[in-house]
C-alpha cells in the first residue's frame, strides 16, 4: 500500500477552485515531483498535504491513517519553502533546533542532533550567525537542515530552488538528492523547472488545470508522454494528425502521403508527435526516410545547434539540427522522420 | 564648471527651520536657561534642588510616571490582540483600522466630558454597578487616577494599535506555517515567532503611549481632581496660577529629559530582546 493517498481531493479558495477530485500516491522512500506552470494546482497539492489547508472533500491518508483533519504541527511532516521561511530573530542553530525543542527533547540532545545535521548540511561553524547573515544558498541549507532534523515522515519541498543562482541551483538539486538518498526519507518536490525535477525524481507528476496529466518515472515521461500537453511540456514541438494506412505502423498524413511509425495500432485516428532534435534534415537528394518536403522560413542561430522553422503541406515543423551544412531561408529541403521517433500520443 | 554651481535647494527647508527656530528651539533654551538662574541672575541649580526637595513635586512626578507606565502596558495589552486580529485574520481591514483609529478624530475636550457622563455619580457605570448590586452606593470613579488611566488609554491606544499593525503586516504568513509544520501549538506560534518579532512595533507605540500620556495636558486637567495633578497640569498651574515661571521651567525641563530618558531605555531593552531590530 502507499504511504500517502490522495482520493478524490478537490480544494480551492472560495468559489474557486483548484483541485478537481485529484488522486495522487506515493510509496514509502521516493522522490516524487509535482511539475506543472504556474496555477495548475501542484502548490495548492503541496500545502493541503503539509495541513496548511483542508480539501472541500475528499480523503488524505497517510501511512494507513486518515490524516484529512490532523493540525499541521501534529503531522510531522518537514516542509522547506520557497521563500526558506527562516525565524530572522533566531540564531542558525535556534532555527534547526525550533522543532526538536517544540517535542520537549532535552537540551544537551537537541544541541548533539542540531550540531550534526548542520555539519551534513555543510554548515558547521554557522550556528552563531543570523539568517540575514547568509547568503541564498547557505539559507536554503539551513532550511532543509530545520526541516530535516525533526526526521520527518515526509518532506515537503516547495521550489526550494527557484530564489538561487542557475550554478547554485544545481548545485542544490544533487545536494537534496544526496541527503534523501543518505537518510532514506519520502518526499515531494513542486517545481516549474522541467530540467530540475527530471535530474532529482524517482517519480514525476505533471499537473494541469488541478490534475495530474501523467505520473511516471522521468525517462518514461520524456520518451513516452501520453498527452499532448505533456509532450509539449517535455520539449515535443511538432505535432501531426494521423489515419490509419494500409497495413500496420503505417499511417496516412492529412495531404495523403504516408508514413512509417513504430508500435502502432490501427485504428481511430491518433495524434503523433517528434521532438525538433529528431528530425534530419536532408537537402543533397539523399535518401530519407518519411520524406516531407518544405521549406525554410526561419533560421534561427543557437551556438551549438540551428533552428529552422520548416513550412510544410501539412503545417509548420520546428527543427534543431547540429548537422554542419547551414540553410538559408527560402531554401527547398527534404525532412525525414525516423520511425522510431515518431510517438504516437 | 560644477563646483561652482550654487546650491539652492536648502532654501527649501528654510520657512520650516525659520518657524522652528523661533517657535520652538528659542523658547526651548529661554527655558532651560531660566531654569538654570537664580533670584540674582547667577548661574545656580538651587531652582532643581528646592523642588526635589519638595514632597509635593515627588508626589506628582511619581504619580506622573506611574500613570503613564500602567496606561502603556494597558495598552499594550489591549492592543497587542486587536492589532493581530486586525492584520491576520479580519476580512475588513480598512474598516476596522478606520473603528481603531477613529477616537482621534475627535478632541480631547469632547471626549473627556464624554467620560464625565459615564463616570459621574449619576452616570451610567455607577448606575448599572448598583443595580446589578455589585455595589451599595454609587462609587467615584471620577476625578481621580483610574478617569486619567481611563482617559489616557482612550487616547493612546489607537497609536498602539497602529504601531502594532504596521509591524505584524511585515511578519509573513510562511513563518508561522513554519513554526506550525515543526510542531508548535497555535500558542507556541504566538509566544515564539509573532510575539517576539512583533517587539519593534510594541516599542514604537509604547514611546509613543509614554511620552503622550506624560505630557498630556488636557486629559488629566479634565478627568484629573486637585490632588491627583501631573507633571503637565503642574506646568499649567505654576505657570500660570502661581505666575512662577521659574518653577514651571524647571518642571518642563525635567519632564522632557524623563521623556528622552524612557524612550531611550525602552529602544534598549528592546533591542536585548531581538537583536534583529
Amino acid at each position: 500500500m502507499a504511504l500517502l493517498e490522495l482520493q478524490g481531493i478537490t480544494a480551492g479558495y472560495d468559489k474557486n477552485v483548484i483541485l478537481k477530485d485529484l488522486d495522487f500516491q506515493v510509496e514509502k522512500g521516493e522522490l516524487v515531483s509535482l511539475l506543472g506552470s504556474s496555477g495548475c494546482g501542484k502548490t495548492t497539492t503541496l500545502r493541503l498535504i503539509a495541513g496548511f489547508s483542508t480539501p472541500m472533500s475528499g480523503k488524505f491518508m497517510f501511512g494507513g491513517k486518515d490524516y484529512t483533519q490532523v493540525p499541521l504541527n501534529k503531522r510531522n511532516f518537514g516542509f522547506v519553502f520557497q521563500s526558506y521561511a527562516l525565524f530572522p530573530h533566531m540564531t542558525v542553530f535556534d532555527n534547526v533546533a525550533f522543532g526538536l525543542k517544540m517535542r520537549g527533547l532535552p537540551a544537551d540532545q537537541i544541541k548533539k542532533e542540531v550540531m550534526e545535521m548542520l555539519e551534513t548540511v555543510d554548515l558547521g561553524g554557522f550556528e552563531k550567525r543570523f539568517p540575514k547573515e547568509m547568503s541564498g544558498g547557505q539559507r536554503q541549507r539551513v532550511a532543509l537542515a530545520r526541516a530535516l532534523v525533526i526526521k520527518p515522515d515526509l518532506l515537503l519541498l516547495d521550489e526550494p530552488l527557484s530564489n538561487l543562482d542557475a550554478k547554485l541551483r544545481v548545485k542544490m538539486r544533487v545536494e537534496i538528492r544526496r541527503l534523501q538518498q543518505k537518510f532514506g526519507f519520502t518526499a515531494i518536490y513542486v517545481t516549474h523547472d522541467q530540467e530540475e525535477c527530471f535530474a532529482i525524481s524517482d517519480k514525476v507528476a505533471i499537473m494541469n488545470h488541478g490534475v495530474i496529466e501523467q505520473m511516471d518515472s522521468p525517462s518514461v515521461i520524456y520518451n513516452h508522454p501520453k498527452t499532448e500537453f505533456i509532450a509539449r511540456f517535455v520539449g515535443f514541438e511538432n505535432f501531426m494528425d494521423l489515419k490509419p494506412g494500409a497495413s500496420d505502423g503505417v499511417y496516412t498524413l492529412p495531404d495523403g502521403s504516408t508514413v512509417q511509425a513504430e508500435g502502432g495500432r490501427r485504428g481511430d485516428s491518433v495524434r503523433a508527435c517528434i521532438r525538433p532534435e529528431d528530425i534530419l534534415i536532408v537537402t543533397d537528394g539523399a535518401e530519407a526516410v518519411n520524406p516531407l518536403a518544405g521549406e525554410i522560413m526561419v533560421s534561427t542561430f543557437l551556438g551549438k545547434r540551428n533552428q529552422y522553422n520548416v513550412r510544410t503541406a501539412i503545417g509548420e515543423f520546428e527543427v534543431s539540427t547540429d548537422q554542419e551544412s547551414v540553410c538559408r531561408i527560402g531554401d527547398r529541403v527534404t525532412l525525414s522522420l525516423p520511425p522510431a521517433k515518431i510517438i504516437l500520443l | 564648471m560644477l563646483e561652482k554651481k550654487t546650491n539652492i535647494y536648502w532654501l527649501f527647508i528654510l520657512p520650516g527651520c525659520l518657524f522652528l527656530t523661533f517657535f520652538m528651539l528659542i523658547p526651548l533654551f529661554s527655558l532651560l536657561f531660566k531654569s538654570f538662574v537664580d533670584e540674582g541672575g547667577a548661574f545656580s541649580l538651587t531652582n532643581y534642588l528646592t523642588l526635589m526637595e519638595s514632597t509635593y513635586f515627588k508626589q506628582v512626578f511619581w504619580r506622573s510616571i506611574r500613570l503613564s507606565l500602567v496606561s502603556t502596558a494597558v495598552c499594550a495589552v489591549l492592543g497587542f490582540p486587536t492589532a493581530y486580529y486586525i492584520s491576520k485574520y479580519s476580512q475588513n481591514k480598512g474598516v476596522l483600522m478606520a473603528l481603531a483609529v477613529f477616537p482621534m478624530f475627535t478632541s480631547p475636550v469632547i471626549r473627556s466630558f464624554s467620560w464625565m457622563v459615564l463616570l459621574g455619580k449619576k452616570g451610567i457605570v455607577n448606575d448599572l454597578l448598583v443595580s446589578l448590586g455589585i455595589v451599595a452606593k454609587p462609587v467615584s470613579l471620577l476625578y481621580n487616577e483610574f478617569s486619567m488611566v481611563v482617559g489616557f488609554i482612550q487616547l493612546f491606544l489607537p497609536l498602539m494599535i497602529l504601531s502594532l499593525i504596521g509591524v505584524m503586516d511585515n511578519i509573513s504568513e510562511d513563518l508561522n506555517l513554519a513554526a506550525g509544520s515543526l510542531g508548535a501549538s497555535r500558542i507556541g506560534v504566538f509566544r515564539h515567532v509573532v510575539l517576539p518579532l512583533s517587539i519593534p512595533g510594541l516599542v514604537t507605540g509604547s514611546v509613543l503611549v509614554f511620552t503622550g500620556c506624560l505630557t498630556a495636558y488636557t486629559t488629566p486637567q479634565l478627568l484629573g481632581g486637585t490632588d491627583t495633578r501631573v507633571l503637565a497640569t503642574m506646568i499649567y498651574q505654576q505657570a500660570m496660577s502661581l505666575g512662577d515661571w521659574t518653577q514651571a521651567s524647571v518642571v518642563a525641563v525635567i519632564m522632557i529629559v524623563v521623556t528622552i530618558a524612557v524612550s531611550t531605555v525602552i529602544n534598549k531593552v528592546s533591542r536585548k530582546l531581538n537583536p534583529t531590530i
